[in-house]
C-alpha cells in the first residue's frame, strides 16, 4: 500500500511539472492577438477565443498540407519498419564475415553531425529524379534514419530469448519464415514504440521536406507552421494553435500504437499461453 | 570449388536479403555524405558550385586545435550531456517501471508523459524561456520567491551557469518521455517467470531491478545511452531560441558553431572538419562507455 | 464609384494597352519565372492579387511561380536548390545579403544588362548599393525600411505630452522622468545586434568605418565612437534602459502595449502586423537627434537573379516590372517604402506613418556593404555586450573590434 502511494506521488509530481509548460501554451492558444507572448504568464485563458484555430486551420492550404503529412509519415513509418527491421534482424541473429566491423562502421555513421549530409542526399535524390516526390522523400527519410534504426532495433531483437527460435530451425524453418512468425510478432512492444517514435519524427520534418518538395501544393504541415513565423513579429497565438491541432494525429497515433502493441506482454500471453 | 566457394560464404549469403535494402540505402544516404564531408575538410570548398577552391590537408583540422570559440563550445556541449544523460536515464526508469506495474490510470500518464516529446523544441524553448524569464514575475522565480528559497530573483540568462541550468532542465523535461518509452518496451521484453523466481528467493523490488531489469536491459540502456551522448552533441535548437549563445556566446554548443562557420561565413571546408572531429569523439566515448559497461558487441550476443 | 476614379482607371487601362502595343516586339519574351519570397501572409495576399495580375496583363506569355518560403533555414534552401540546379530564378532577399552570395559567385550581375543604366538613377543611392559587389551590381533594390521613434500616447500623456521630443535631450529629461516609477523605461534598444543598436550608437555620434567602409579601426574605436558606447553604458548603469535590450520581458512590444516603455524603434512592420491599435496608441516621430543627427539604420530587400536560370529574359523582364511606379506603390500599402524617387515622390494612399519613414530615411544608413557582413554583424553584437555586460570598458571592447572588423573588410 505504502509503495503504491509512493508511486502516485511519484506520478503526480512528474504531472505536474509536465503539465503547467503547456498550460502556458495551452493558453496562449486560446488568446487573440499574441504578437506576443502573455507576460506575467496566464496559465488559465481569460476567455476559450477560437480564432486563432480558426485562422490556422484556414490558412491557405493548412488541411490539404496536414493530408500530405498523414500520408508522407506513414509510409514512411511503413517502409522504415520493414527495411530496419530486417536490417536489425541480421545483426542482432546472424554470424557472417565482419559482422562487427560492419556494425561499428553503423554505429560511428550516426556520430558524424550531419549538419551538411542535406546536400549530397539531395544532389543523389535530384540524379534520380525524384526531387519535388514523396518518394524521394521518403526514399530520404528512410535512408538517413537507417543506421539509428538498425541500432534501435537490434538491441530489442537480442534480448529476445534464443530458444524459441532455435526449436523452429530444428523444425526446418527458414529465417524469413523465422523473422515473420516468430521475431516480428514477439518485438510489437519494440515495434510498437519504433513506429511512435517514427512517426513522430517525420511528422515533426521540417528542413528536408522544404528542400525536397518544390511546389507549394506539395509542402508538409511544418512547413506550414513555420510560414507562420515572420521576419518581425510572430503571432504565437496561431503558432502554439496549430501546433496543438498537428499534436493531435501524433497522440492518437501513440494511443493505438501503445494500445495494440505494447500494452500486451507477449511473453506471458501469446508465445507461452 | 564452385560448391566449396558458395559453402565458404554460405553465412554471408544468407544474411544478404536482410542486410542488402538497408545497406544500400544507408551506402547512398550516409556513408556518401560523410565521405563527402571528409573529403570536403581537407580543401576550401564552394559548397554552391560543389567544387574545391583549393586542397588544403588538414590545415582544417589543424585550425580546429587552436579555436579559442570552439573550445568554449566544447565544453558546453561535454557538460550538457554529462549533466542531462543520466538523470533523463534514471527519471524514465523509475517512470516506465511504476508504469510497467499496470497501476491504475498508467495509460493516461503514459500519454501525457509523451506530450512533452512530441512538441517540436521550437516551441518548448520558447516556453521554458518565458517561463524562466528574470524578473519577479518570472514563474520559477515567483516560485522560488514565495516559498523563500531565493532572496531576490534570478536573472537566469545573464550568466553562463544559470542560463546552461535551464537549457539542462529542458532537455531532462523533455527527454524523460522518451526514456520512459523505450524502457518501457524493453520491459514488457523480459519474461515475468525471472521476477516471479526472484520472488521466491524473497527479493525486494530494488534487488529486482538491479539484478534483473537492468542486466536484461543492457541492449536497450547502451542504445539509450549511446543515442543521448549522440543527441547531446547535437544539441542546437533549444541553445538558439533560448540563449542563442547569450551570455556573449558563453551558452554557445557545438551545433550551433558549426552552423555558424558553415553559413553564417560559408566555410564549409572548416564546418567539415569539425563534423568529423565531433564524429570521431563520439565514436570514441561510445565505445568507451560499452567496454565499461562490459557489453561488447560479443557479450551482447549471450 | 466616382467620376474621377471611373476616369482615372480608364486612363491606367489606356496606358497599358499603350505600353503593351508600343512594344510592338516581334517575338515576345515567354516562359516560366519561378520567384522565391519571404513576404508575410498580408504582403503575398497583395503580390499576388494586385501586382501579379497586372504583370500577366502586361506580360501574356510570362508565367509566374510565386513561392512563398519560411525564413527560417533559408540560406541552407538556397545552397542546395543551387547546387541541385533547381534554384529559383528570381529571389527576394535580405539587403545584407547579396554581396554574400555575389561572393559566392551564383548570382547574375544586373549591372551588364542593357537597361541597368537606366533604372540605376531612379533608385535611391543607399539602397542601390546593397547590391554592389566587386565592382559590378549584383541586384536590384526592391523595397527599403528604417526604423522610427514610435512613443506611447499614454506614457506621452502621463508626463503632460502630446507630441513626441525633438532631441535627444529632450526625450532623457523625459525617460529620467519616469525612472523612479516601478516598471518603467525611457528607451530600449533591441538587443546588442547592430540592427538594435546601431541607431543609438550613430545617433549619439558613433562611426563603424570611413565612408568608403575599408576601414573601422580610427572610426570604431574614435573618441566619438567610444564616447557614444559609454554614454548608452550610463543611461543602463543609471536605471533608463528597458529590459528588452537583454532580450528579457517586457519585450519591446510588451512593454509598448502595457506601458512600460516611453518609445521603441521598430520598423513600419510594428504597425502592419500589430494593426490599427497600434497606430492609434501610438506617436510616430524621427529618432531623437543627438550629437550624430537623427541617425536610423537602413533595413529592407533586394530582387536577385541566380546566374543558373534557364530564362534570363524573363526573369529580368519580372525584375524590372517590380521596379515600375505602380508596383512600388502598390506594395507600399503595407508599409514597404519604394525604393525608387518617382515611386516615393509620388506616394499617395499610404498610411500616415509612412511619411516619418520616409523622412527618417533620409538620413539613414546602411550596415557596412560588406560580404563578411554575417561575420562583421558577430563581432559588432559582442563587442556591445561584452560592455553592457560590465566585462570590458567601450575602449577596450571597441579596440579589439575594430581590429577584428578591419581584416574582415578586406
Amino acid at each position: 500500500m505504502i509503495k503504491k502511494t509512493l508511486m502516485y506521488i511519484v506520478l503526480i509530481l512528474f504531472s505536474i511539472t509536465t503539465i503547467i509548460p503547456f498550460m502556458y501554451m495551452v493558453a496562449t492558444a486560446f488568446t487573440p492577438d499574441s504578437y506576443i507572448i502573455p507576460y506575467p504568464p496566464i496559465l488559465i485563458p481569460a476567455a476559450f477565443y477560437l480564432g486563432n484555430f480558426i485562422a490556422a486551420l484556414s490558412s491557405n492550404n493548412f488541411l490539404k498540407y496536414f493530408m500530405n503529412s498523414v500520408y508522407v509519415s506513414s509510409i514512411s513509418t511503413l517502409v522504415a519498419i520493414i527495411v530496419s527491421s530486417m536490417s536489425a534482424y541480421a545483426f542482432a541473429r546472424f554470424e557472417f564475415r565482419f559482422k562487427e566491423k560492419l556494425f561499428k562502421l553503423y554505429l560511428f555513421s550516426l556520430m558524424i553531425p550531419g549538419l551538411l549530409n542535406i546536400v549530397p542526399q539531395f544532389l543523389f535524390i535530384n540524379t534520380i529524379g525524384l526531387v519535388d516526390s514523396y518518394f524521394g522523400l521518403i526514399l530520404l527519410y528512410v535512408g538517413a534514419g537507417i543506421a539509428y534504426n538498425t541500432f534501435f532495433l537490434r538491441g530489442f531483437f537480442q534480448s529476445i530469448p534464443r530458444e524459441i527460435e532455435e526449436s523452429a530451425i530444428i523444425d526446418g524453418a527458414s529465417r524469413f519464415t523465422i523473422f515473420t512468425r516468430i521475431i516480428m510478432p514477439l518485438s510489437k512492444p519494440a515495434l510498437g514504440t519504433f513506429a511512435i517514435f517514427a512517426f513522430t519524427g517525420f511528422w515533426d520534418e521540417f528542413s528536408s521536406a522544404l528542400t525536397i518538395i518544390k511546389s507549394v501544393g506539395k509542402r508538409t504541415l511544418p512547413i506550414a507552421i513555420q510560414l507562420f513565423r515572420q521576419q518581425h513579429g510572430t503571432d504565437w497565438g496561431l503558432i502554439f494553435a496549430a501546433t496543438l491541432i498537428a499534436l493531435v494525429p501524433i497522440i492518437i497515433f501513440f494511443i493505438v500504437f501503445q494500445k495494440r502493441f505494447i500494452k500486451g506482454d507477449f511473453l506471458s500471453g501469446s508465445v507461452k499461453g | 570449388m564452385k560448391k566449396s566457394l558458395k559453402y565458404k560464404y554460405r553465412n554471408e549469403l544468407e544474411v544478404l536479403p536482410f542486410l542488402l535494402p538497408g545497406f544500400i540505402l544507408l551506402l547512398i544516404f550516409i556513408f556518401y555524405p560523410i565521405a563527402k564531408n571528409f573529403y570536403m575538410s581537407l580543401s576550401d570548398y564552394n559548397i554552391f558550385l560543389d567544387k574545391m577552391n583549393k586542397f588544403v590537408g588538414f590545415a582544417n583540422y589543424i585550425k580546429a586545435l587552436k579555436d579559442v570559440v570552439l573550445w568554449d563550445s566544447f565544453v558546453n556541449t561535454a557538460l550538457y550531456a554529462i549533466v542531462t544523460v543520466l538523470p533523463q536515464m534514471v527519471l524514465g526508469l523509475i517512470l516506465a517501471i511504476i508504469i510497467n506495474t499496470k497501476i491504475k490510470g498508467s495509460f493516461l500518464f503514459r500519454i501525457l508523459f509523451y506530450i512533452p516529446v512530441i512538441t517540436s523544441w521550437l516551441i518548448v524553448s520558447l516556453i521554458f524561456r518565458y517561463i524562466f524569464e528574470s524578473g519577479d514575475a518570472g514563474l520559477i522565480n515567483y516560485i522560488l520567491l514565495k516559498s523563500g528559497i531565493i532572496p531576490n530573483s534570478i536573472s537566469w540568462f545573464s550568466n553562463r551557469w544559470t542560463a546552461n541550468a535551464v537549457i539542462w532542465i529542458l532537455a531532462v523535461w523533455k527527454g524523460i518521455g522518451w526514456n520512459m518509452i523505450v524502457f518501457l518496451a524493453g520491459l514488457q521484453g523480459i519474461d515475468r517467470s525471472y521476477y516471479e523466481a526472484a520472488e521466491i528467493d524473497g527479493a525486494n523490488t530494488v534487488q529486482k531491478v538491479r539484478y534483473i531489469t537492468v542486466p536484461l536491459l543492457k541492449p536497450v540502456i547502451f542504445f539509450v545511452m549511446t543515442n543521448l551522448l549522440v543527441g547531446s552533441f547535437n544539441v542546437f535548437t533549444q541553445v538558439y531560441i533560448m540563449t542563442n549563445g547569450a551570455p556573449m556566446g558563453r551558452t554557445q554548443v557545438l551545433l550551433s558553431y558549426m552552423y555558424k562557420v558553415a553559413f553564417t561565413d560559408f566555410n564549409i571546408g572548416y564546418s567539415s572538419a569539425l563534423s568529423v572531429i565531433v564524429g570521431l569523439f563520439i565514436f570514441i566515448l561510445a565505445m568507451g562507455q560499452m567496454k565499461f559497461m562490459n557489453m561488447g558487441y560479443k557479450e551482447s550476443q549471450l | 464609384m466616382t467620376l474621377k476614379k471611373v476616369l482615372v482607371g480608364l486612363f491606367a487601362l489606356l496606358l497599358v494597352v499603350g505600353l503593351t502595343s508600343c512594344k510592338a516586339d516581334p517575338k515576345p519574351v515567354s516562359g516560366k519565372v519561378m520567384f522565391w519570397h519571404t513576404y508575410s501572409e498580408g504582403e503575398e495576399k497583395l503580390f499576388l492579387e494586385e501586382v501579379l495580375p497586372l504583370f500577366t496583363a502586361k506580360y501574356p506569355d510570362i508565367e509566374i511561380e510565386s513561392v512563398r518560403m519560411p525564413y527560417d533555414g533559408l540560406k541552407q534552401q538556397i545552397i542546395t536548390a543551387y547546387t541541385g540546379n533547381v534554384a529559383p530564378d528570381v529571389m527576394r532577399m535580405d539587403i545584407g545579403w547579396v554581396a554574400e552570395f555575389a561572393k559566392q559567385g551564383i548570382l547574375e550581375e544586373v549591372s551588364a544588362f542593357d537597361e541597368f543604366d537606366g533604372l540605376k538613377d531612379n533608385f535611391f543611392a543607399g539602397s542601390l548599393s546593397t547590391n554592389f559587389y566587386d565592382g559590378k551590381y549584383y541586384g536590384l533594390p526592391l523595397n527599403t525600411n528604417t526604423k522610427v521613434a514610435v512613443y506611447s500616447k499614454a506614457v506621452l500623456a502621463e508626463l503632460g505630452l502630446t507630441a513626441a521630443p525633438q532631441t535627444w535631450d529632450e526625450m532623457i529629461a523625459l525617460a529620467r522622468q519616469l525612472k523612479d516609477k516601478d516598471e518603467r523605461w525611457g528607451l530600449v534598444p533591441q538587443g546588442f545586434g547592430p540592427w538594435g543598436f546601431l541607431p543609438y550608437f550613430w545617433t549619439l555620434g558613433g562611426n563603424i568605418t570611413d565612408d568608403k567602409y575599408t576601414v573601422a579601426t580610427g572610426y570604431l574605436n574614435s573618441a566619438d565612437s567610444v564616447a557614444a558606447v559609454q554614454q548608452l553604458y550610463d543611461y543602463y548603469k543609471e536605471g533608463l534602459i528597458g529590459p528588452a535590450m537583454f532580450g528579457e520581458q517586457p519585450s519591446a512590444w510588451d512593454g509598448m502595449a502595457g506601458g512600460n516603455y516611453l518609445w521603441i524603434d521598430d520598423g513600419p512592420w510594428y504597425f502592419s502586423i500589430i494593426g490599427q491599435s497600434a497606430i492609434d496608441s501610438t506617436v510616430v516621430s524621427t529618432i531623437p537627434a543627438g550629437k550624430g543627427g537623427s541617425v536610423s539604420v537602413v533595413g529592407g530587400e533586394d530582387l536577385v537573379m541566380f546566374n543558373k536560370t534557364a530564362n534570363k529574359d524573363a526573369s529580368w523582364i519580372f525584375m524590372q516590372f517590380m521596379m515600375e511606379d505602380q508596383v512600388q506603390k502598390i506594395m507600399a500599402k503595407t508599409g514597404m517604402i519604394p525604393v525608387t524617387k518617382t515611386a516615393s515622390s509620388s506616394l499617395t494612399d499610404v498610411p500616415a506613418y509612412v511619411a516619418t519613414y520616409i523622412k527618417q530615411l533620409e538620413t539613414a544608413q546602411p550596415r557596412t556593404p560588406s560580404a563578411n557582413w554575417g561575420s562583421i554583424e558577430q563581432v559588432l553584437s559582442l563587442a556591445i555586450e561584452s560592455v553592457f555586460r560590465g566585462e570590458k570598458t567601450p575602449t577596450e571592447a571597441l579596440n579589439a573590434a575594430a581590429t577584428e572588423i578591419d581584416a574582415l573588410l578586406k
